[in-house]
């Protein structure tokens, strides 16, 4: 599968505005996410052989040549997100005995005490390759796969498959779907204390606690479209000319673009 | 007088070609100058000033190479040149004085060239007296002058974060405390920007001034009324401490109480977070 992607930058105080003119333009409510995000980073087993040594005389279909080069070739930064909810998050300690603070929480754990179960927490594995190089539309594009994992404890099977764990930090955001356009303006939290151990966290802070990356409260705004068939020039040319209408649309209100392609170069050095 | 060799033809048809080429690019210039609105952005202005001046460098490069036959060379008619219909242009080729326009460009050029005389009487009008400022200074202030210059700047530089609109220490202290004076709010909340509280007085100078000084409120002391200058101001400076107010909560609300701030994470610094992990302004 293929992403193409336009990003822009959306100050603090245009937050809301835009909110309500994507809303108008979407003719939909905003979906509000939040998501864990877990990094890590590939590292090369000692004594892993590559298989493939020497010349091969088999030719092997595009996909499955890309698909080798990303297990053996280069060695990436894959994502791990998990799904949030606003109840997954500890509570105020102002708020904490207070029986009311829990009415946004989940129907069967109306609990006083924090209701976040990491052996419960959904995962889903989110592999981004670099964008292409040298495209001459004005859209990133990047190979893309994702698959679900496991429930619970992630960082075992993880280390299992060859990777480490980098650091995980919290995406905060809203989500508004245009056609084949997915739109998502959001923005980066971290936790405010750092890891007592070097693996996931099992508890989370409150939600009011979590430390802004970007201080200025300015968010990120993410125009993607997927394409199955990442071969197919057509599909592309046709999802690119959709970002263009959008980044058409918002002109007036923000500047989409193609992202620096460095800045998002998941390759592990 | 013999008839040019092929050498000299040669050089003379590469001279013309520069010269074209060096109008084309001046005309380019001027063309995007005149015509383009909002005016063209300054990496186009750059690369067209880079163009213009390795055209001039080119230009006096050949020049000064081929100055024996340049300054050798006459021009003159021959018999069956159509000297009736083609007067102007053999005017212009038989005139042995420059144009009075280009005589005041090269006069000028050479009064620019002359190593400085302390003189600063130009009699030629308005157009020399901007020029002529900075000659003010003799041959060893100048040298004293660039001596100190870099050292200086540099050490400045050192003590400045250059990515954008805040420094160093107003960042440390939280952009969200910055108290810029500008009066660009989302509405007409002007009394938002005193966060901290301190009441703004009747003496409140340089508005715009106080943008990287991080003064939140000027007000008179009291008693020191009449004294002349900035003498009798109180600044106070604003304390760096938490931004937590409007950090995660429902900051969503309160739209019209917002400041404009701008983003000091660049998105590329953002993306690479989210891809890798790694932190902001470490690279």
């Amino acid at each position: 599968m293929h992403e193409l992607l336009l990003f822009a930058s959306v100050p603090a105080h245009q937050h809301h505005e835009l909110l309500q003119q994507l809303a108008g333009l979407t003719a939909m409510q905003p979906r509000h996410r939040l998501e864990r995000r877990l990094i890590f980073k590939a590292y090369r087993k000692p004594g892993l052989i590559n298989t493939r040594v020497g010349a091969s005389q088999d030719l092997q279909g595009n996909e499955m040549q890309r698909l080798n080069k990303m297990l053996n070739g280069g060695m990436f930064y894959t994502q791990v997100v998990g799904p949030l909810d606003e109840s997954d998050f500890g509570l105020n300690r102002s708020s904490a005995g207070d029986p009311d603070a829990a009415m946004s929480g989940t129907e069967e754990l109306p609990t006083n005490g924090p209701t976040y179960s990491y052996e419960n927490q959904p995962w889903k594995l989110e592999f981004r390759d670099i964008p292409e190089a040298g495209t001459r539309s004005a859209v990133t594009a990047r190979l893309m796969a994702s698959s679900s994992l496991p429930k619970g404890d992630i960082s075992t099977p993880m280390t299992a498959w060859g990777y480490s764990f980098v650091s995980e930090y919290v995406v905060e955001g809203d989500i508004f779907v245009l056609d084949d356009i997915v739109i998502f303006l959001h923005r980066v939290l971290n936790y405010p204390t750092e890891p007592q151990s070097h693996e996931p966290r099992r508890e989370l802070p409150p939600l009011s606690d979590m430390v802004l990356l970007e201080r200025s409260g300015s968010y990120v705004l993410q125009a993607s479209i997927t394409v199955q068939d990442g071969g197919n020039q057509e599909m592309m040319k046709t999802a690119s000319q959709h970002l263009f209408g959008l980044r058409e649309q918002l002109k007036s209100a923000v500047r989409l673009e193609q992202a620096d392609r460095l800045s998002l170069d998941t390759r592990a050095k | 007088m013999s008839t040019p060799t092929k050498d000299q033809i040669k050089a003379l048809e590469q001279s013309r070609q520069r010269l074209v080429q060096l109008t084309h690019s001046l005309a380019s210039l001027i063309a995007s100058l005149n015509q383009s609105d909002p005016l063209p952005s300054w990496p186009s202005l750059q690369s067209q000033a880079t163009i213009l001046s390795n055209n001039l460098l080119s230009i006096s490069e050949h020049l000064s190479e081929n100055q024996p036959l340049l300054s050798s060379l006459v021009a003159y008619p021959g018999p069956d040149f159509p000297g009736r219909t083609q007067a102007p242009t053999l005017e212009q080729l038989l005139r042995t004085k420059l144009d009075p326009r280009v005589e005041d460009w090269v006069a000028r050029g050479r009064r620019r060239a002359v190593p400085d005389t302390n003189s600063n009487n130009n009699n030629n009008g308005g157009d020399g007296v901007t020029a002529d400022n900075d000659n003010n200074l003799s041959e060893h202030d100048l040298a004293e002058l660039w001596h100190w210059a870099p050292v200086e700047a540099n050490r400045e530089a050192r003590q400045r974060d250059w990515g954008g609109d805040y420094t160093l220490e107003e960042r440390q202290g939280g952009v969200a405390n910055v108290v810029t004076g500008l009066r660009r709010v989302l509405d007409d909340g002007e009394d938002d920007l005193e966060s901290s509280g301190s009441s703004e007085g009747e003496g409140n100078e340089g508005q715009g001034e106080d943008e990287e000084m991080e003064v939140v409120g000027v007000r008179m002391r009291p008693g020191a009324g009449a004294v002349a200058g900035g003498g009798g101001l109180e600044f106070d400076i604003a304390t760096g401490g938490a931004h937590g107010a409007s950090a995660v909560g429902g900051e969503d609300g309160g739209v019209g109480v917002q400041k404009v701030v701008a983003p000091v994470v660049p998105l590329e610094g953002i993306l690479r977070f989210m891809t890798t992990g790694a932190q902001p302004g470490q690279r």
